[in-house]
């Protein structure tokens, strides 16, 4: 019931895709479940809890985070956001408060769409001064603040684990820690669809940050918009300052969790970490810089990084030296693509339709940050070299999500727990065993090769690897041909993200007029584009 | 922040810095405020179309102030954005950061200071604008020579800042590097003549075939106030033009100046558990008005700058902090909702050339700023 109850942020991706979903309209006007009383924290975990329980006064009290400590344990159950600043500010602790908005609607004059909802919202930070904020909250920027979705992200210092709640008028719900992100019974569950590894979330991570009021794109209102005068509204920051908090609070749980799973040596449940190396967890959602509506004929686009490589990792975490520059396409080349792909803006559940590309252009998924963290503080905790990870991502390196190549070699990854000091030797060995009886090309075959390189070139030799497919790229986008394949190759991992319950807002992407039944394409070493079997 | 109603007597130093003199100070004022009357006036149409005049633009000190007067901050990122646009990873970007002063083009410049080891043991940031260092040297140069001293080297001699005529040389040996001291801004772009200009110049609405421009890119591409690679230019455009939109009336806040708004060090870590904010330090400018910070761990702790990390990385560029500090212009906004004036219905053209000489004069600003129809030496390019 609390999954679906009004009171969450009206995700119009999903509205359409779940019978029974409780929308605000289906919901009519009941304000939250029934089910709830007053001044009680219940206890919800999607997968586990069959339905909200009241937790009692031993469990709220081993709650150690900012929320759990100023409100719930002190019997503060507030109601809308500025009840709850108002406890927080009374408490004095976590006194360091930044606003930041995003819409995914933001960027769309109000005045040419005047039937389409906005549902801006708010998160907001809070941290003891001079350090990563731990306590955020997210909300509905405009409407009732009663009656909006409120959901707070808490870090409990002593368990060192991010506490989830959320507001069900007219009580709270803890629905799990970040633990729960990784056990099965509810992995992928409840707010955990999300937030897949039980970290925070901020999809639109890198500049221009999407839909997120930044220095680069402010959030556009209309002149008598009332939000104008909301307190709130008056003190919105750029994204620009919320990815380094991101950022820092992703790699505050890797580092808590890897710590946590390492006893005498020994690493438990290894497949839990190197998924999010071989498969990718999540995603992160990268652009162009520029605005699509602002590219000319004679300009080129710079297209984002993340689309043609996982350059984090593989250059900024492992260190490998690329000389080649960022492709980039004819200006005119892209406007053609617009048109000729029919991209638009749509959201089915109003009726709203727009021509053209998103704000910022070309919207692709990449390599989520959080992934790459956890291999990244693997390989600084020698859990793994960085040959070990490197080689893994060398792996299908032109399809740096949603590669099926790579997560296959998660077969020669262990669930036991596993001495740390064998742990890339035993799976490379097994990998390296498997490929003698596999095809030419295979992953294992792939894998082994780089495997092989000595210590002192493998650096060198996938840095090679890398400039020359860039080249290539470089030189391909260039050709009306090759432009339109890497459009169709964009939206096809569009269409792996929409699958993906991250994807909560049809406004998030374009749509286009590729068949919905278009295969599912990959990209080659040589900078052409195959389908993907 | 909601201010009163007044006329300003007369613009103060950037920062409220107290280096100048009565003289000095005067010089100042009117330094400003006749660049805040150039903007209002704005170019020829001889020099530029549909670039003027800015009436929703004032001067402090010849407008009143009306009393719904508030303080609009405009904040970015001090990492250059176009070294970002075109790098491959974080290290090539931040090499090339560090690399020149001329790439440093959004109002912050920075030097880094290293070891014999060649890590880093400080790195010093200026928000200063080079007008202010014309006027203090041509009324206190020897407060100049003092400030040097004291701020960049204690080996500074006068005749390394002066050249034989007397006159003060911005890009002097103390003054032009990543690596040798940096006093004040010197890359081209970033004056606060710039600034004020494209404060001015982005108060002009523009509504191009029956639409009203709003957003960055649009705009700067439309009324030619800076470089749409930038972060700052862009922004700074927006966010007054969006003031403008809501027929206010505009200025700089005095004092008039490029800020460090602020340094985050989310993700930084020291090797002693130390807080790493308590190695920053502004050095100059007025309590919420600093012009320059410096990053140094003191020689007791027992490390130095390059042995603190971010997300786990040791710094090894000056760069790395810039991705953390954001910079702050602030403006003035007034009698929202009452001003009267018309919005431009073209964008910001160069008048067509008639003579040879004017094609080439065309050329040569077109070379020199990166774009076309902006003919003052003031615009950022």
């Amino acid at each position: 019931m609390w999954e679906r109850a009004r009171q969450r942020r009206r995700a119009t991706a999903w509205e359409r895709d779940l019978p029974g979903s409780l929308t605000a309209e289906a919901a009519g006007d009941e304000a939250g479940s029934p089910l709830l009383e007053a001044g009680r924290l219940y206890r919800g975990v999607s997968g586990v809890d069959p339905e909200p329980r009241p937790m009692s006064a031993e469990e709220i009290a081993r709650l150690g985070d900012p929320m759990a400590t100023v409100t719930f344990r002190r019997g503060r159950f507030p109601m809308t956001v500025h009840e709850l600043l108002a406890e927080i500010d009374r408490s004095g602790t976590v006194p360091e408060q930044k606003v930041f908005m995003i819409g995914e609607a933001g960027q769309i004059p109000p005045q040419n769409a005047p039937q389409l909802r906005r549902d801006l919202r708010f998160t907001l930070t809070r941290a003891e001064r001079g350090s990563a904020p731990d306590l955020l909250i997210s909300t509905a920027a405009t409407g009732d603040p009663a009656d909006g979705f409120l959901q707070v992200i808490a870090w409990d210092p002593v368990a060192r684990v991010f506490n989830y709640y959320m507001r069900i008028t007219p009580a709270w719900v803890w629905t799990g820690d970040s633990w729960a992100a990784l056990a099965p019974e509810s992995r992928g569950k409840g707010c955990f669809d999300s937030h897949v590894n039980g970290s925070v979330v901020m999809k639109e991570l890198k500049q221009p940050w999407g839909n997120w009021q930044s220095m680069a794109a402010q959030i556009q209102l209309a002149p008598s918009d009332p939000l104008r005068a909301d307190p709130l509204y008056r003190q919105v920051r750029g994204a620009e300052e919320l990815e380094p908090m991101i950022r820092a609070l992703v790699s505050r749980w890797t580092g808590a969790r890897l710590e946590a799973v390492i006893a005498d040596g020994v690493l438990r449940r290894p497949d839990q970490l190197l998924r999010q190396l071989f498969t990718g967890t999540s995603v992160n959602l990268a652009s162009a810089l520029t605005q699509s509506a602002a590219v000319s004929p004679g300009q080129d686009l710079v297209l984002p990084l993340g689309f043609w490589l996982n350059a984090d990792a593989l250059v900024d975490d492992l260190g490998l030296d690329v000389t080649a520059v960022p492709p980039s396409v004819p200006g005119a080349l892209y406007l053609d693509s617009l048109i000729m792909f029919d991209f638009r803006l749509e959201e089915k559940t109003s009726g709203f339709s727009q021509e053209g590309d998103t704000f910022f252009a070309f919207v692709v998924p990449e390599a989520a940050y959080e992934d790459n963290d956890v291999a990244n503080q693997m390989v600084r905790k020698g859990l793994v070299s960085a040959k070990f990870a490197a080689c893994a991502l060398m792996v299908d390196f032109p399809s740096p999500v949603f590669s099926p190549d790579r997560a296959r070699l998660m077969t020669y990854v262990p669930a036991e727990a596993t001495p740390i000091d064998a742990l890339d030797e035993r799976i490379a060995e097994a990998i390296v065993t498997a490929a003698g009886r596999s095809p030419a090309g295979s992953p294992e075959r792939r894998f082994a090769a780089g495997w092989a390189l000595p210590d002192d070139r493998w650096r060198a030799e996938f840095g090679s690897r890398l400039s020359a497919y860039l080249e290539k790229a470089g030189a391909r986008i260039r050709t009306a041909d090759g432009f339109g394949d890497y459009v169709r190759l964009a939206e096809s991992r569009r269409r792996d993200f929409k699958m993906m319950r991250l994807n909560e807002f049809e406004l998030t992407l374009p749509a286009t007029g590729i068949p919905e039944d278009a295969p599912r394409l990959r990209m080659t070493e040589d900078a052409t584009v195959a389908t993907r079997p | 922040m909601t201010i009163t109603a007044s006329r300003l007597a007369a613009y103060g130093p950037p920062g409220r810095l107290t280096d100048l003199d009565e003289i000095g100070r005067q010089a100042w004022h009117v330094l400003i405020s006749e660049s805040v009357d150039r903007a209002i006036k704005g170019p020829d149409p001889s020099q530029a179309l549909h670039d003027s005049p800015r009436p929703q633009f004032y001067n402090l000190t010849k407008t009143e102030t009306a009393p719904d007067a508030a303080e609009v901050a405009v904040r970015w990122t001090a990492f250059p954005r176009r070294v970002k646009l075109h790098s491959i990873g974080d290290r090539k970007r931040w090499e090339h950061a560090d690399s020149s002063r001329d790439v440093q083009d959004e109002y912050c410049e920075w030097s880094v200071t290293r070891n014999d080891a060649g890590k880093i043991t400080r790195v010093t940031f200026t928000c200063e604008g080079p007008e202010y260092w014309e006027v203090l040297a041509q009324t206190r140069p020897d407060v100049v020579v003092d400030l040097y001293r004291r701020h960049v080297s204690p080996d500074v001699q006068r005749s390394d800042l002066f050249g034989p005529d007397g006159r003060y040389r911005p890009r002097n040996e103390w003054n032009n590097s990543t690596t040798h001291g940096a006093m004040h801004l010197i890359q081209q772009s970033n004056t606060l003549d710039a600034e004020i200009e494209l404060a001015a110049a982005a108060t002009i609405r523009r509504v191009i075939d029956g639409r009203e421009l709003t957003t960055a890119e649009e705009l700067i591409n439309c009324s030619k106030y800076g470089a749409a690679e930038r972060n700052s230019d862009p922004h700074i455009g927006q966010v007054v033009n969006s003031a403008a939109r809501q027929r206010a009336d505009i200025s700089l806040a005095d004092p008039v100046g490029l800020y460090i708004d602020g340094l985050s060090t989310d993700g930084w870590s020291a090797p002693d558990g130390s807080d790493p904010m308590g190695y920053w330090r502004y050095v100059r400018g007025d309590a919420g008005y600093p012009v320059r910070a410096v990053y140094e761990v003191p020689v007791n702790r027992n490390f130095t700058v390059g042995d603190i990390t971010i997300n786990g990385r040791p710094i090894e560029f000056g760069a790395q902090i810039a991705d953390f500090i954001t910079v702050r212009l602030t403006a003035v906004v007034c009698r929202v909702g009452r001003s009267t004036a018309a919005p431009q219905t073209a964008c910001v053209q160069m008048p067509q050339a008639t003579s040879p000489e004017e094609i080439l004069r065309h050329a040569s600003m077109m070379a020199e700023h990166g774009y076309p129809g902006v003919q003052r030496v003031t615009r950022r390019s």
